[in-house]
């Protein structure tokens, strides 16, 4: 139980700065999710609280203390990866007791974290089995156990799902979610994943090119994203970006008037999220459909519009359009996201 | 790397300074060690040698001269371009000989119905890890008049007439010491070939039925244009093992004077030869360095050629 | 139809088969032949030694009234200490490339495993040399030396292409349970490289086994022949007493055979994973 503070941190390999300037505190207990395109520096950022990787400048403390110089075995974390990173050689039990054995616990105290944490996870059954004997799920309880076990102050998980199928993915998610509410742990997850982050995390820390772009909780980030490079990685289908035009703060897309906002003359950027897009008689978005997937809830329907801009719509499975056919689309307001020419949020 | 960053860190960084890595070090020095001082040093210090001649108490440099001996001088020359004539000659027939029937194994090897394989892969492979000095003698008793197995057959087969000692005669040995090594040797061009060919993509070979391709077809159109990156390298094993190997072959069965009539002399027995002496002639160090050195850099064209040639052109047939 | 493919399969099982024969039979000649009576090796080469013809006094003279037994130690304690050497040393320089960054870490790389283009024979003139000045001309170690020398950068080659291929995050995994780098060696990446031990094992080994050129050069004394080159030497002495040279011959071939029997699986899936790369 503690908290972890990032202060000033800054990575680099040669001259590439992986991470430029980071600071961020978690609260005890919460579950924080890196999330951010591949190569974004989340997972260095998450190895370098680990201790996986030294720290160009700045400091880490867990639970009020520096940590930053120190190895990771002495920093109260433990970590679950992608690839599991399971001890072939040893069955379940010698992998979750591993740690706990090098560190020199008793015996009888080791048997009873390794089954409390086999519990849990309901390896119970598996115990003297070897890795390659198990289940990619399977294999993951463990690696969580393996993390458990060592009672640590924080968690650190490195996309640990990607690796499963997409059914198993959802499972484990919701184990992991019930684990944390459990163990209440500080905890720490990275993903490429924006459902993931969405579904599991407390507060998420958008990462893109060493920097933070925008740290809260996933429904400020779903209705205030600062820029659009956030506002099209947090929901899906991503949100629809289109060119319009602002006149006496008012904002128009093929001269129809879509919303207001406090923005002098000129070009704009309209975000306009594809659930939010309803069909309506005298809606202010009209265009022309180029393709119509059925999903059978619901369905997308791509539309043309007369500028040539493109929009996808998000709409009900009760529908049915051919390619050619006109729609008209409105919109509220209030759902209305306006960045400008930079890519900044507009405050409306 | 990154060194100039690290120092330029804040203050309160010197306290946590990495640390030097030793066990970098403990890793890597003992196997860089060995090899150094047993396997490069050597090479170089022959290279070194081959500059120098015998003179008062010592060595005394004389430049290239060795070389310009080795290549000029009659009784070095006649040796020398015997011994480089006989290896390209081992070269060209196991290219022509031992590739094509590893190639043919391996193709029947690769047949995805059929059954055994495994088996036929371990026999056809076990020749290759038997010691020269054994296989070399195998044949020699296999092929002398002495024991009468070769005539014995050949005469069952009704070609009594046609058996000779091919070992003994001077227009035969070479093309039967290469015979007996493609019999050794043939199993690791075969394995490098058939793991290539199990390495064709499956839907690639599919695709081609569809199109309407047959058994032999698909072979030649799909798998063996697929395969030409393991060619350049069965080419180039082929081109060093000649070059170095081959001493014990022939030392095995014809002795250090690679008879008859050094008619089987390669660049090893010579080299050998060179270096130790043998009956009337004395050893010399300088020059058996001269002849390793010249192997060395015959060696080194070759394997520049393929790495920059052969290699390079093949590599978009890959992946 | 299914006859055309009937006689096609047939046919390629004949030329294998036939292949195969052609590959055996010397070998087969050779172990019979080894059992059996002077007269019974002349009169029926091609017989199996029954009865009369059977005989093993060619194994009696080979372990008896020679040096044999010492040659085979000497081999044994060749191949096995190069072969222990060459996988730990190997196995250490493998983890440290393709486990750590320092400085000249490509270039130390390529370099040890340049000894896989460049034979280490052709050093030979400098090397005896070198072997004199450390007075270990006849020894033992010499030879153990150099075929560990010889041996390491292919087996540097297999184990760091294994190591690269294999998951960066274990090794994490141990460094945060608290392992110290040689922990990490002994007990993480030695058991990961089990399954390539073997196959570098028997690459390493058979060159080793099997070498004429430096047991000739190196240590050609008596004390320290190797099986190869006693066989080599011995063939010279004995040609009248077939039945001693043909026992003394099986006897070289059966270590290999039975390493061969045993590894056979994942040398050849060593030579296809390898050679997939090459």
């Amino acid at each position: 139980m503690a908290t972890l503070e990032l202060k000033g941190i800054q990575k680099s390999f040669g001259d590439v700065n992986v991470i430029r300037d980071m600071s961020l505190d978690v609260n005890d207990g919460e579950l924080i999710v890196f999330v951010g395109p591949s190569g974004c520096g989340k997972s260095t950022m998450l190895r370098m609280i680990a201790g996986l990787e030294t720290v160009s400048q700045g400091r880490i403390s867990i639970g009020g203390r520096r940590v930053d110089h120190l190895p990771p075995a002495d920093r109260g974390i433990a970590m679950v990866f992608q690839s599991y990173a399971l001890y072939p050689h040893k069955d379940v039990r010698g992998n979750l007791g591993f740690a706990l054995k090098h560190a020199g616990v008793a015996q009888a105290e080791i048997d009873q974290r390794v089954n409390a944490a086999s519990e849990i996870l309901g390896l119970s059954e598996m115990m003297e089995r070897k890795p390659r004997e198990l289940s990619g799920g399977q294999r993951q309880r463990v690696a969580i156990g393996r993390a458990i076990v060592r009672e640590p102050d924080v968690f650190l998980f490195d996309e640990p799902l990607s690796n499963l199928d997409a059914a198993l993915r959802v499972h484990m998610r919701v184990e992991i979610l019930k684990l944390h509410q459990r163990l209440g742990n500080t905890m720490v997850y990275v993903t490429h994943d924006q459902v993931e982050a969405m579904t599991l995390a407390d507060r998420i820390v958008v990462f893109r090119d060493g920097l933070v772009e925008q740290v809260g909780t996933p429904l400020e980030l779903y209705r205030n994203p600062v820029n659009t490079f956030v506002a099209g990685f947090i929901g899906s289908p991503a949100m629809n970006f289109l060119q319009a035009d602002a006149k006496g703060s008012r904002i128009h897309l093929s001269q129809s008037e879509i919303c207001t906002s406090h923005i002098g003359d000129g070009r704009v950027k309209l975000g306009l999220r594809p659930e939010h897009l309803m069909l309506e008689e005298n809606g202010a978005i009209e265009g022309t459909v180029s393709v119509f997937e059925h999903l059978g809830g619901e369905s997308f329907v791509h539309l043309t519009l007369p500028d040539q801009q493109t929009l996808v719509a998000k709409l009900d499975g009760e529908l049915s359009f051919k390619p050619g056919d006109t729609c008209r689309l409105g919109i509220r307001p209030d759902h209305c996201h306006v960045f400008d020419m930079n890519n900044i949020r507009i405050a409306s | 790397m990154a060194s100039k960053d690290v120092d330029s860190v804040s203050p309160s960084s010197h306290e946590h300074r990495t640390p030097v890595r030793w066990y970098i070090l403990v890793f890597i020095v003992p196997a860089t060690l060995i090899y150094t001082t047993f396997a490069i040093y050597p090479i170089i210090e022959s290279l070194r040698l081959s500059l120098y001649q015998a003179g008062d108490g010592g060595g005394m440099f004389v430049g290239i001269a060795n070389y310009a001996r080795l290549v000029g001088e009659p009784y070095w020359a006649e040796q020398f371009w015997n011994a480089f004539k006989n290896n390209v000659l081992l070269f060209a027939m196991h290219m022509l000989i031992q590739n094509p029937i590893a190639l043919a194994l391996a193709a029947l090897l690769s047949i995805p119905t059929l059954k055994g394989a495994a088996t036929y892969r371990t026999i056809f492979f076990l020749p290759t890890l038997l010691s020269v000095v054994v296989v070399g003698f195998i044949w020699q008793l296999i092929l002398s008049p002495l024991w009468g197995i070769t005539p014995a057959f050949m005469n069952w087969v009704g070609m009594g007439s046609f058996f000779q000692p091919w070992l003994g005669l001077e227009s035969s040995a070479l093309i039967t010491v290469t015979l007996i090594s493609i019999w050794q040797y043939v199993g690791i061009p075969l394995m490098l070939f058939y793991a290539a060919l199990l390495n064709v993509p499956e839907e690639t070979i599919e695709a081609a039925r569809i199109d309407g391709l047959n058994g032999w077809w698909i072979f030649w159109k799909i798998k063996f244009p697929l395969i030409l990156p393991t060619l350049g390298l069965v080419g180039i094993l082929t081109y060093i093992g000649n070059f170095t190997a081959s001493f014990d072959l022939i030392y095995s069965i014809q002795g250090g004077l690679a008879g008859p009539d050094y008619s089987t002399d390669v660049m090893g027995t010579f080299l050998f030869r060179t270096f130790f002496g043998f009956q009337a002639q004395l050893g010399d160090v300088y020059m058996g360095a001269t002849v390793a050195s010249a192997l060395f850099f015959i060696i080194l064209i070759g394997v520049g050629l393929y790495l920059f040639g052969v290699q390079r052109r093949l590599q978009r047939y890959d992946s | 139809m299914i006859m055309r493919e009937r006689i096609t399969s047939a046919g390629i099982h004949a030329i294998l088969i036939a292949y195969s024969l052609l590959a055996l039979f010397p070998l087969i000649l050779i172990v019979i032949n080894s059992f059996k009576t002077r007269k019974g090796i002349f009169n029926e080469p091609t017989a199996l030694p029954l009865g009369k013809t059977f005989s093993s006094d060619g194994y009696a003279s080979v372990l008896t009234n020679s040096d044999f037994p010492l040659y085979f130690g000497n081999s044994m304690v060749v191949t096995c200490v190069s072969l222990m050497l060459i996988l730990l040393f190997g196995a250490m320089a493998a983890h440290a490339l393709s486990e750590y960054e320092f400085p000249g870490d490509s270039f130390i790389g390529v370099y040890l495993i340049l000894g896989i283009m460049v034979p280490i024979r052709l050093g030979t003139v400098a090397l005896l040399e070198l072997i004199v000045d450390l007075g270990l001309a006849n020894t033992l170690t010499a030879l153990i030396l150099v075929y560990t020398a010889q041996g390491l950068p292919i087996a540097i080659f297999i184990f760091t292409e294994f190591l690269r291929s294999v998951s960066r995050e274990i090794k994490d995994s141990a460094r945060i349970d608290g392992l110290s780098e040689y922990r990490i060696f002994f007990e993480v990446v030695v058991p990961l490289v089990r399954p390539v031990i073997a196959t570098v094992a028997v690459f390493s080994m058979i060159p080793i086994w099997n070498d004429l050129w430096f047991p000739l050069i190196l240590s050609p004394g008596e004390e320290t022949r190797t099986v190869t080159l006693g066989v080599q030497q011995f063939i010279g002495q004995y040609t009248v007493n077939w039945g001693a040279v043909l026992a003394a011959l099986s006897v070289a071939i059966l270590p290999v055979l039975v390493m061969y029997v045993i590894f056979s699986k994942q040398l050849i899936r060593g030579i296809t994973a390898g050679a997939v790369k090459g």
